[in-house]
């Protein structure tokens, strides 16, 4: 019995260990210029984990695993955006108080109010709207127009449509008595994914767009009953992709940069080539925090943070980020099969997928497996924005991994 | 001296790391170890309702009641628990014409249902808590 | 409900497979690609301790000074103190140009930047490293500097080296460039259609022509029960082409020594048949063809056509023509391969790194990269070569008291006029050097040109070098 006690708690215990170990070194790596407001957010901010790991168990007869996974993968990313810019990081530990805020909300919310899966017409309309005001009020920051700045916070709208998405299709597959009633129901569905992709298309949000088709092509498989729609999912997609290739000029360049960076190394591969001097002189163990150079790659706090955590924590951090991620998404998926009310399952799978496709998407695109995009790496990248639909996802998660009682839905 | 610190620091964050890492997956593989997902298929089954991580014996989350199911100390029960609270033959469930009962074989410490201590039989329906000592199950029962 | 379990499973499968494969090309990155990645004049931590470290020197085998630094006022200055000599070897180390050649292979030794150990930064705490590390290098300067007066005023390359220990003693490509100068003429210099920037020696690659002789000849030697008689009437024709010896003369009644002595093309084109295009590439690879060699500077891979390449380009594979390619380098190293028993050893140019109170940071030693042939075949082509060299083509390379071992090579070139070759030994009883020189694009023959430059390389290193 204590054996299994010990265990238990260990995880949660290791976290805080981590967590004491490297805000020490990061804030005597900045002696100078931490100042109260940090120390007491911070030292906050690891109580507030520590506790929620602990409270999560009583309040949540759901999975205690996702949580504790999701702020090791915080931590180790906090620490990072907060040694290349203690400004950012700074922010970045009141945009993870926020989170986990907000994941609490999600999870009430989601729990005490039911009906989600009749309100489709809901998030079509909000995800439109936020199509419309992106285009209307958006900027473009990097090549890509997905930030709208309202009284000097900017926010990514793509973030929200991309849970509003996970919501459509969810509702969508949960319902079929009642869309099968319209015969072209699954056209229908895929017009609209295919409206949403198009728009990011437009906004240049490539890598946000590769993920609604991933997330739609994923559930799709598994729950469309007439199969042929998968078939001209995945045709419908490589013409267009091949298409968008011929025509359009910035997906020429990507392509080509993703192949041969060294051949454009002083513009459009500057980035990656950076991302991989990095990578590549970290070794496995790292330089050591505060002893590398990751202010030589661009965008290292968002986009490139992982290349960051290569090289001053090692590849070996690099692999156990990746690792996490991994049970991170096994434990979605394990959820979803044991969650017997249709809606909720989607939606953990909806979740689980998000993240598993999205840290793919970034993580090839570091390596230069993939081409590049400007998509964030989930929980630890810097972004209000991506923290926040991020936790909103892991609320969701935590809600479905609790057992739902489906009669209560039937009236 | 802070290079130093740092250069010490890096390996012993790889180590907290991994073993965070696997200490989550053994807890994981415990899961799993103890989870039955067979006897979701199944019509009537009894669901555990504590977490199993916390209980110090062998025991699984689902059992399918075919037919009939017992509980106790004595290995010759379908739900074996080594609990010196549970007697050798402490409770039984019998299925007769669709409808499940709960009988109490003379247990020193009793069998609760739905939190008050039966005599003899009671019959089950969907949703009960069955209640030994501190294990708790859910009565499921599909019709 | 089974087969929505089974999908969702299938997909997290799937998911699994990738993250999986990423972690595995992460490993495989670290372990084998880092390396030559980081070495990148674009990778800024390549420059960080520029302006505090006093960047190491380089110097030749006998312990002459060729390149070094100086801090003046909080700046520090290179000096190369040769211009032009050591252009591709040494290379250049300029913040607005990037570095070039040994520079930036070298860099982390000549900073003496370590990949950090704690006890590596517990002594620089106790006391911090602000001086690099030297190299000393295999080259003999003298030999260099007599290499590039035989080849100037022409555009090509020599190389010179060890055939036992794989060390360079001189490596030359024309045209260079004056480091010194390099601020200065580096839009003249990078604009030059003649690539002064090249490295010849291992980064050009040519048609070798007859000089791959040498090669076909082993291959015939390693088929048994090959007919090695011909009788050579100055054209044969395969497949329809037709092909034809030098000035289309007739040799007549010829045997494998006199075939490579004389040079002549129909007797290979027809053995290259009947050796076979696995053979043949075989070999070629077993003289490191189609691989790549090690070395301290990077260098292009020499190439022999892979898979079913039929008769008529076999036929021209025999002859080194066609879409064989090789660089200077592998030739000296093929010629190094017969002085030495058949045995390719690597080519060598840093002989050793010393630290600024001269300890020894690290030494490089030879290695066999492969059995070219076997050692007896391998003496058997020796004394074909020396026959080349007394009766054959190859007379101008003779010299009075040694015995010299070569083979000439006249090289078509079809977008220009023909490359001159030369590749040999000496002394053949107990080879000390060996040397390959390319006239690029000449439009002579490789016994007129190129014989007589490495007879006058050959006598002076033999002379002047401290072996």
């Amino acid at each position: 019995m204590l054996k299994n006690d010990i265990s238990n708690r260990s995880p949660r215990n290791l976290l805080f260990l981590f967590e004491i170990l490297s805000l020490s070194l990061v804030f005597l790596y900045d002696w100078g210029s931490v100042d109260r407001a940090t120390y007491i957010t911070a030292i906050g901010l690891v109580i507030i984990i520590y506790l929620s790991n602990f409270i999560l168990n009583k309040i949540s007869k759901g999975d205690s695993y996702i949580f504790l996974i999701v702020t090791m993968l915080v931590s180790i990313g906090v620490i990072m955006v907060y040694r290349i810019d203690s400004q950012l990081g700074m922010k970045q530990l009141l945009w993870l108080s926020l989170g986990i805020l907000i994941f609490y909300l999600t999870y009430f919310v989601l729990k005490f109010i039911r009906g989600w899966k009749n309100w489709i017409p809901l998030y079509l309309g909000l995800s439109y709207l936020l199509f419309f005001l992106t285009f209307l009020l958006g900027k473009r920051k990097y090549g890509a127009i997905n930030w709208i700045t309202i009284g000097g916070h900017s926010f990514q709208p793509a973030e929200i449509t991309k849970i509003l998405l996970i919501f459509i299709i969810a509702a969508y597959y949960s319902n079929p008595e009642k869309f099968s009633k319209y015969k072209y129901a699954p056209y229908y569905i895929m017009g609209i994914v295919y409206s949403f992709i198009a728009l990011l298309f437009l906004q240049r949000d490539l890598g946000t767009a590769l993920i609604f088709y991933a997330i739609f092509l994923a559930i799709q498989f598994i729950y469309e009953d007439r199969r042929i729609l998968i078939l001209y999912n995945i045709i419908l997609f490589a013409a267009g992709g091949i298409l968008g290739y011929v025509v359009f000029d910035h997906v020429k360049i990507r392509v080509l940069t993703w192949i041969d960076p060294w051949s454009y190394i002083d513009n459009k591969g500057y980035q990656i080539t950076q991302s991989l001097f990095a990578i590549a002189s970290g070794g496995f163990f790292g330089t050591g925090l505060g002893l590398g150079h990751p202010e030589f790659i661009p965008l290292s706090y968002t986009d490139f943070i992982f290349s960051a955590i290569c090289e001053e924590m090692g590849l070996f951090t690099g692999i156990g980020v990746i690792m996490l991620f991994m049970i991170l998404v096994y434990r979605g998926f394990k959820i979803a099969l044991n969650q017997t009310h249709k809606f909720y399952r989607i939606l953990a799978l909806g979740v689980s997928i998000l993240f598993g496709i999205q840290s793919i998407i970034i993580l090839g695109g570091v390596l230069k497996v993939l081409p590049l995009t400007g998509i964030t790496l989930p929980f630890v990248s810097y972004g209000g924005t991506s923290i926040l639909s991020s936790f909103i996802a892991l609320g969701i998660l935590q809600v479905a991994s609790e057992d739902i009682d489906t009669r209560e839905e039937a009236e | 001296m802070f290079n130093f610190i740092s250069l010490v620091f890096k390996y012993i964050f790889i180590i907290i790391i991994y073993l965070f890492i696997f200490s989550i997956i053994r807890l994981i593989y415990l899961d799993i170890r103890s989870m039955d997902v067979s006897a979701i298929d199944g019509d009537a089954y009894l669901k555990l309702i504590n977490r199993i991580d916390k209980l110090p014996y062998k025991i699984k989350e689902h059992y399918p009641i075919d037919g009939e199911l017992t509980l106790g100390r004595h290995s010759d029960n379908d739900i074996l628990i080594k609990d010196p609270f549970v007697s050798k033959k402490h409770f039984q469930i019998v299925e007769d014409e669709g409808d499940y009962y709960l009988e109490d074989l003379n247990s020193a410490n009793g069998t609760f249902l739905n939190g008050e201590r039966i005599e003899d039989v009671a019959k089950l329906s969907n949703g009960d808590i069955i209640k030994v000592g501190n294990i708790e199950f859910l009565f499921v029962n599909r019709e | 409900m089974n087969s929505e379990h089974r999908r969702i499973v299938l997909v997290l499968i799937a998911l699994c497979i990738v993250f999986t494969g990423l972690i595995g090309y992460m490993s495989y990155f670290q372990a084998f690609k880092a390396e030559a990645i980081k070495m990148n004049s674009y990778n800024k931590r390549l420059w960080i301790n520029e302006e505090n470290i006093l960047r190491g020197s380089i110097l030749d085998r006998n312990g002459k000074i060729l390149v070094y630094s100086e801090k003046h006022d909080e700046t520090m200055r290179r000096y190369y103190k040769y211009g032009s000599l050591y252009s591709h070897i040494i290379g250049y180390s300029y913040r607005e140009y990037g570095k070039a050649g040994l520079e930036l292979s070298f860099n982390n030794y000549l900073l003496n930047i370590n990949d950090n150990s704690a006890l590596d930064e517990l002594i620089n705490i106790v006391a911090p490293r602000t001086i690099g590390n030297n190299l000393e290098l295999t080259i003999d300067h003298g030999t260099q500097e007599r290499a590039r007066n035989l080849l100037k005023g022409r555009k090509g390359s020599v190389v010179a080296m060890n055939p036992k220990t794989g060390e360079v003693y001189a490596m030359v490509s024309l045209p260079d460039f004056d480091v010194s100068t390099l601020r200065d003429d580096w839009g003249i210099i990078s604009e030059d259609p003649n690539s002064p920037l090249l490295n010849r020696a291992t980064q050009g690659l040519y048609t070798p022509g007859s000089v791959f002789k040498v090669i076909t000849t082993a291959a015939i030697l390693n088929t048994p029960g090959i007919n090695q008689e011909y009788l050579c009437k100055g054209t044969t024709t395969i497949d329809g082409y037709p092909f034809k010896d030098y000035q289309n003369k007739a040799h007549g009644e010829l045997n494998l020594k006199n075939a490579l002595a004389y040079s002549c093309n129909t007797y290979f084109t027809e053995k290259a048949l009947a050796v076979g295009e696995n053979k043949l590439r075989e070999t070629a690879e077993g003289f490191m063809f189609n691989n790549n060699i090690p070395f301290d500077l990077p260098v292009k891979s020499s190439s022999y056509p892979k898979g079913n390449i039929g008769d008529t380009d076999l036929a021209a594979s025999g002859i080194g023509q066609g879409k064989v390619l090789t660089t200077p380098l592998n030739m000296a190293m093929v010629a190094s391969a017969i002085a030495n028993n058949g045995e390719v050893v690597k080519p060598i140019l840093v002989n050793q790194v010393v630290s600024s109170t001269g300890k020894l940071v690290k030494s490089f030693n030879t290695e066999t990269l492969s059995q070219g042939i076997d050692s007896m075949k391998a003496a058997e082509i020796k004394e074909m070569m020396i026959e080349v060299v007394k009766k054959g083509t190859g007379k101008n390379s003779s010299i009075k008291n040694v015995q010299v071992a070569g083979k000439t090579g006249t090289a078509e070139n079809p977008s220009g006029k023909s490359h001159a070759w030369f590749i040999g030994f000496a002394p053949a009883e107990d080879p000390k050097i060996a040397i390959a020189v390319v006239l690029e694009e000449d439009g002579s023959t490789g016994g007129s040109s190129a014989a007589p430059i490495a007879r006058d390389l050959i006598i002076y290193g033999l002379n002047n070098i401290k072996f």
